[in-house]
């Protein structure tokens, strides 16, 4: 597959995932700061964003498993959960953030325990989807190409 | 990867561990502010061969800011992830940066003299938080740009946060639209 061709394809699926609401325009804002000087800078965002991310939900996992739920705890990690997700554009993450803290409020388990399968579902699906995107990008500039820019307002 | 959490203050740039690469050597976040020309040139070339140049260039956006001076910023977050963006996303602007991960090393910073023309600080810390550090460092007479950093959203933290004396506050996240225009007035441009 020539440059050209795989161009269109990262934007293709970059506008699809927009839509799809899984990123957001602070995705893109973090895009533009990479640059031919600093050119892994995404690619090194969004791993952090993994690590931090599964370490939360790992903790998130436990907390819930207590015989006696500390609510606060669990708000806590949620709050930073989405902190993170807003801050990398991971929008559906985010909203599912804010319907969990919601329910922690409330101190209601059962509907905790859901909203935690609901941000982890949330939470892979956008790790998959930015796994392929970053995918795409290094195809590019290993066929010698350059990464496109998004415009904002398509 | 891995991501060492400090327990204390981190005093240098290079907190990142090794095998993160937003650094080089010297510690400077890997970004030529120097480009300052619309830098499309390279990628558009490439990008408009083959077929009907559907590709944008790459748009003179609103992130383009060069700063004239030597600018320094704190970036307080008990999140790494954030914190390690928040600085890099800063050091990409051009400033100097410090972190640390909760309000009493914050606090500590200041008091031990540092100086820093920015402060962004985030509500929920470890061992202090942001409301109470904010004011520690207002009553030390510090009279800094404070931008408070925040995934909270209710109308109530922001009055108190207000009230502890951050200049803005901020939902997560920070953007260029809320930054550029405080690194301008930082910069002296008008």
């Amino acid at each position: 597959m020539e440059v050209g061709q795989m161009q269109r394809r990262l934007v293709d699926y970059t506008k699809t995932l927009f839509m799809e609401g899984f990123l957001d325009a602070q995705f893109l804002q973090l895009q533009q700061l990479q640059d031919e000087s600093n050119p892994d800078f995404v690619v090194e965002v969004v791993s952090l964003f993994f690590d931090d991310s599964e370490k939360l939900l790992n903790d998130l996992s436990m907390a819930l498993d207590q015989p006696n739920v500390d609510f606060k705890k669990v708000d806590a990690h949620v709050h930073q959960l989405k902190g993170s997700s807003s801050s990398i554009g991971a929008q559906r993450v985010k909203n599912a953030c804010i319907a969990f803290r919601n329910f922690c409020e409330e101190q209601n388990i059962d509907a905790t325990l859901r909203c935690l399968q609901q941000v982890k579902h949330e939470y892979y699906l956008v790790k998959n989807k930015l796994e392929t995107l970053l995918r795409l990008e290094q195809q590019i500039v290993a066929a010698g190409g350059s990464i496109p820019t998004i415009e904002m307002g398509f | 990867m891995t991501l060492s959490r400090e327990s204390h203050t981190s005093t240098s740039n290079s907190i990142l561990p090794q095998s993160a690469n937003l650094l080089t050597e010297n510690g400077k976040f890997k970004k030529s502010m120097a480009s300052a020309l619309p830098s499309g040139d390279q990628g558009a070339a490439e990008a408009n061969s083959g077929n009907g140049g559907q590709m944008q260039k790459k748009p003179f956006t609103f992130n383009e800011i060069v700063l004239r001076n030597r600018l320094t910023a704190l970036v307080v977050d008990g999140d790494n992830f954030c914190r390690l963006l928040e600085q890099g996303i800063l050091q990409a602007y051009g400033l100097e940066t410090q972190s640390v991960n909760n309000g009493d090393a914050a606090v500590e910073l200041i008091a031990s003299g540092a100086k820093f023309d920015l402060i962004l600080i985030d509500m929920l810390l470890p061992i202090l938080d942001g409301v109470e550090a904010t004011r520690r460092i207002r009553a030390m007479g510090m009279r800094c740009k404070m931008l408070g950093v925040t995934a909270c959203s209710g109308e109530r933290e922001r009055q108190a946060f207000l009230a502890a004396g951050v200049d803005m506050f901020v939902e997560k996240p920070l953007g260029p639209e809320i930054l550029i225009p405080v690194l301008r007035e930082l910069d002296g441009q008008v």
